[in-house]
This record gives structure tokens, sequence and C-alpha cells, in this order.
């Protein structure tokens, strides 16, 4: 399961964000403008369908000038940031 | 010519008669048109080139040799024969009458040729009543001859399908008591995958097997018969009732064996034995103990690390003689993911049209390519390999295996297709897979893999299963999907993950992953069945943490 909290260091993504989450969290993204942050401490686990759902973000908001940045990224996650090349497209904390 | 006696018998012998009262007809026919004494009916047969004569049913027949006397010259001939005064014929033997005490005056032999001009026999009237044969009876004889032919001819057809039928008849009764003894539904036994199956050849063979939980343990057994027709079935009928009784009976796989053979040394044929595997299993310590009279080869494949062992048969045939002493039996022990397989010289001498055997070596790399999978399908599989193998050609003899899995640890579960499934498949492997990181990897090339199904297979109502096997220190995972198109994971396109951002689509990103967290992924698709089955492993080495 996945849920979302917005909150003073960004936006936490607790849970698992597999294929079955991408719709709420796609909605709830497409809502945010300029520089976000995604508190990633708690995400235990992403797929590539997750990936799409981000990769898509970070294209609409660099389009306006804004980004999207990951923190709180663990060694697993970084692994598979990594292995996509979102670390080459992605500021990763 | 007097017709009427003739078309009355046209009548009588177009009735379906057995071959005794046809034969009786026909000579009362001779006897009545040709106005004779005596009338007899030799048959001939082509095997032996002779013709028989059959006097009296409990009588042994009378046989002639084509080309002797004078029914033997009208048989080689084919031509009537007409002897007026037979005592001043060199060719007649006047022995038969010494001993009837009848005197035989003149004869008339003729050919029966039926409509196809083969030929059935020879008639022989004796003594027209007071006067000898003319042209006359011999024009009118020829016309009975063919009708008699015929008729005659027809009755021998019924009657060899009459036999044929009974012999069938018998073969199918042979039949069904072999199959009945058969383990209709396969023992479940935790820990284990057991599959035994048995496709029966036309004619002949006489294989067996068993497998089922007795109080000894799981008993094992495949057994063949030496032999052709109804015999063989019904030796390998008694040997599987025997064997049950002996065990229920409370004796050991030594008591059971030896009773077995003994019994059956004294009730078969002395040509006839059976090779027999018969092995007992303890399911919880995994400790297998057999004896195998004269069946090979006993094969144990090894999965971890994969290799092969053969075993020797410990004794020779059963039922070939009794036993003075019995050797102690052979015992292995199964570890996870082992398969003995038990298998009937029809399959490994199954013949294709150019005379090549299918042989031990395809079967070897069969179960070995496929060791993996549950050996109904393994069986399934090899079954096919064989049938394509033979090209048609005819199945010689009965084919039998038996397989026997130790199962690696873990569980297979069935999902329907759609992402709401994938919290399930999530519970599902933490079940089975305990360590966070090892799941964790194992979940992301499931959700890659089922994902891709879910999206671009073709969308049906069956279910998806995944079978997950602890392998080692990682874990093996097949996912199966039973309504497929052909679509290989590892030939999907490459992604660019080096492309700048705007150049970056998130397709084909899944399936890159996988190649990047999977030791070893392997795809299979079979057309027949429209199946196609990923295996991939995950090593706890490997595992992202």
């Amino acid at each position: 399961m996945l849920s979302i909290e917005p909150g003073a260091e960004g936006t936490a993504v607790i849970g698992r964000f597999d294929a079955a989450q991408c719709a709420t969290v796609q909605t709830y993204l497409d809502k945010l403008d300029g520089i976000v942050t995604l508190d990633c401490s708690r995400l235990e686990y992403i797929s590539s369908a997750g990936l799409g759902v981000l990769l898509k973000t970070q294209k609409r908001l660099m389009a306006a000038g804004g980004k999207l940045r990951l923190t709180g990224v663990n060694r697993h996650l970084r692994d598979i940031f990594v292995y996509s090349g979102f670390d080459q497209i992605f500021e990763i904390e | 010519m007097n017709l009427e006696p003739i078309l009355a018998l046209a009548g009588k012998l177009a009735a379906p008669h057995d071959l005794a009262t046809m034969l009786a007809e026909v000579m009362d026919a001779a006897i009545q048109v040709l106005g004779a004494e005596r009338a007899s009916v030799w048959l001939y047969e082509a095997e032996s080139d002779e013709l028989v004569l059959r006097v009296a049913s409990d009588i042994a027949p009378v046989r002639l040799a084509a080309g002797v006397g004078i029914v033997g010259t009208c048989a080689r001939t084919r031509q009537v024969i007409n002897v007026p005064d037979c005592y001043a014929d060199a060719r007649f033997d006047p022995s038969v009458d010494r001993k009837s005490g009848y005197r035989t005056r003149c004869l008339l032999a003729l050919p029966l040729i039926d409509h196809q001009g083969a030929l059935v026999g020879v008639m022989q009237v004796l003594n027209k009543k007071h006067a000898v044969f003319d042209a006359g009876d011999e024009a009118l004889g020829g016309v009975l001859a063919a009708q008699c032919a015929i008729a005659l001819q027809r009755t021998l057809m019924m009657q060899q399908v009459i036999e044929g039928e009974k012999l069938r008849r018998e073969m199918e009764t042979a039949r069904a008591l072999q199959m009945s003894t058969l383990p209709a539904v396969m023992p479940q036994v935790p820990g284990y995958d057991l599959y035994g199956t048995f496709q029966p050849a036309d004619l002949t063979g006489g294989d067996t097997f068993d497998l089922a939980m007795t109080e000894q343990g799981l008993l094992v057994v495949l057994g063949d018969a030496t032999g052709h027709g109804i015999g063989p079935a019904l030796s390998v009928t008694q040997m599987h009732a025997m064997l049950r009784m002996a065990l229920r009976l409370g004796a050991d796989l030594e008591r059971a064996y030896r009773n077995l053979n003994d019994q059956l040394a004294e009730r078969l044929p002395a040509d006839h034995y059976i090779t027999a595997f018969i092995g007992l299993l303890d399911p919880a310590t995994h400790v297998l103990r057999f004896h195998s009279g004269g069946q090979a080869p006993i094969l144990r494949y090894r999965a971890a690390p994969s290799r092969w062992e053969e075993h020797k048969p410990t004794l020779f045939p059963l039922a070939a003689m009794p036993l003075a002493r019995l050797p102690p039996a052979t015992t292995l022990v199964l570890e996870p993911g082992d398969v003995l397989a038990l298998i009937s010289d029809g399959i490994f001498e199954c013949e294709n049209a150019r005379g090549e055997q299918f042989g031990a070596e395809r079967v070897r790399r069969l179960i070995a390519e496929r060791h993996d999978a549950p050996m109904a399908e393994l069986a399934a599989g090899l079954l096919g390999a064989v049938q394509a193998f033979a090209e048609g050609a005819v199945q010689a003899d009965d084919m039998t295996l038996v397989l026997v899995k130790r199962e690696q640890a873990g569980a297979r579960r069935e999902f329907r297709r759609g992402v709401e499934s994938l919290a399930q498949i999530f519970a599902f492997t933490a079940e089975t897979v305990q360590e966070p990181a090892l799941r964790r990897t194992v979940d992301l090339v499931l959700e890659e893999l089922f994902t891709n199904i879910v999206k671009y297979g073709r969308a049906s109502d069956t279910k998806v299963s995944i079978d997950l096997r602890c392998a080692g220190q990682g874990v093996r995972v097949t996912l199966t999907d039973p309504d497929a198109e052909y679509f290989d994971p590892q030939s999907a396109p490459q992604p660019d993950v080096r492309a700048p951002l705007e150049r970056r689509q998130p397709g084909r990103l899944g399936l890159h992953l996988v190649r990047e967290l999977v030791d070893a992924l392997e795809y299979r698709y079979s057309r027949e069945e429209r199946a196609g089955r990923i295996t991939f492993t995950v090593g706890k080495r490997d595992a992202v943490d």
C-alpha cells in the first residue's frame, strides 16, 4: 500500500509504489507546480510503473521551469534509479 | 439338367451357417444334385499348401499335400477329375477303403474356386448311384462347385472375423483389467510432486506402474512383462494386485519382493518374466529403498548441481526363478529438487520410420531441461517429444513413466490478470521469501513480468500461475501464462537510459530492470498449448539492499 503525506520537508511518499498505485500518485502530482520535493525516506519499493509517473511529472515541471527533487533515497531505491538512468535526470539526495 | 435342386441349394447356401453346418449342406447338396452315395469337402490351407478334411470335431483332421493323390492333383491343376474306375487309377489310395470298409467305385473331384479365383478346396463325390459320372455330371458339378466355393469362402471369412473379434474382446478385457489397477489419481504427498502415466500400445505390451501411500511408505512401481498378447497384460495385473496385497498384510520391502517373485515364478509360464522396479519411499526422511528385478535404467536427476545418477538393477527379473537369497536393497536419499525417473523401454526404444530409436540421451536432455516444471507437464512434454519423434509410426510397445520429484521448499498459486492482483502476489512472496532485500527483488521482477502479461498479453479469463521455489541461496520463480502469444522478454529492445530527459520514454524500463536484476531468465513457449513460461532465478548475493 502507498500513502502520500504533505509535510514541511516535502511530500512524503510512503510504502510501495507499484503499478496499482500509479493513478493515485499521478493525480496528486499533477496538481503540484514549481520545485517539488518528494521525501522518499519511507518509500520501500518502486517499479517501472512508478518510475514512469516520476518521469512524466519531471517533464511537465521542467517545461514550466520547475523540477522534481527526490530526497531520503535509500540504497535500494538508488540502485533502481541508477539502473534506469534516473540519476542523470533527477536531483537525488 | 434338373435345375430345381441347384436353385434350392442356392437358397440354403446363402444362409449364415457356421463352418460345420455349411460343409454338411454342401456335401448334402452334392449327393442330391449328382445322385451320388457320398461326398466330402477338403479345405485348402494356403500356409501349409495342404488339403484338410475335417472328419469330426473330436478327431484330428486328415491332411493331404496339394499335388498328391486325386484330390491333391485336382487342387494343383484346378481341373475336374472324373475317375470311372478308381482301382484302375494309380493316383487312387485304396488304404482309406480298407480302413472304412467302404468300396469306392468311381469318383468326381471338383475344384472349389471362389469368384476371385482363389482355391477354397476340393469337393470329392463318390459312387454315382447305378452308374459312373458322365460329362453332364461334370458340368452340373462345376456349377455346384462354384456355388459351394463362394458359400464356403464367405463362411470361412465370417469365422475369421468372429475369431478375431473374440481375440480382440479378450485383449480388450485384459487391457481393461491392466488399466483398472493403475492409480486413478496421484497420491498427494507433501513435499513431493508425483506423476505416473501409462500409454498402451494398440495390441501388445505389459507395462504397469503404481504410486500409492501405504503403511510402509510411498510405493513406487514400474513393471514390464515380457511377451505379446493377453499374457503380459494379465501377468502385470497379477503382480500389481499381489504386491498391494503383500503390503496391506504388513510385509516389508524384502518380504513383499521375495513373495512376489516366488509366487509369480510358480504361476507364470516358464518363458514369462517381468522386469520391475519396486521401491518404498519414506516422505519424512526422504529415504527410498528399492529392488529392481532387471528394470533399468533407474535414473535420478540431481538439481543442485545439475547432474545425472544411474542405478543398476539389484536382481534378475521377477518370476524368472525362485529367489534363494535377496541381496540388500539399494538406498537413496532424495534431496530437494531431485527427480527419480522410471521409464519403460517402450519410450527409449520408440522407433521412427528411419529405424532410429528415441534413446536415453533425448530422455535425459528433456528431463534436465524441464525438471522445474510440474511432473505432469514434464511427462506430457516427454510423451509429446516421443510422438513427434515417431512421425506417425505405430506405437509398438506400451510407454510408461513414473516421476518422483522432491520439491524445493516453496509454493505455487494462481492470479487473475490485472494490476489489482499485485497485492496478492506480494503477499504470496512474503509467505515464501523471508529475506527482505531478496523479496523486494523478486517482487520487482515479478511485477514487471506480470504487468507486462496484463498489458500486452491476450485478454483471457485464465489465471497466471506463479511458482516460487527456494533454490540454494536464492529463489527460482516460474510464471506460467496458459493463454499467451509468443513473447520472449529477453528479445525486447533496450531503452536508452543515457538519453537526456526530453528523449526519455517510460516504456521498456520494466524489462530493462528485469534484465538488470535476475541471475538467469529462461523463456519457453508451447505452440500446441499456447502457453508461455518464464523462469527466473534471483540469488541472495545479487539482491539489492
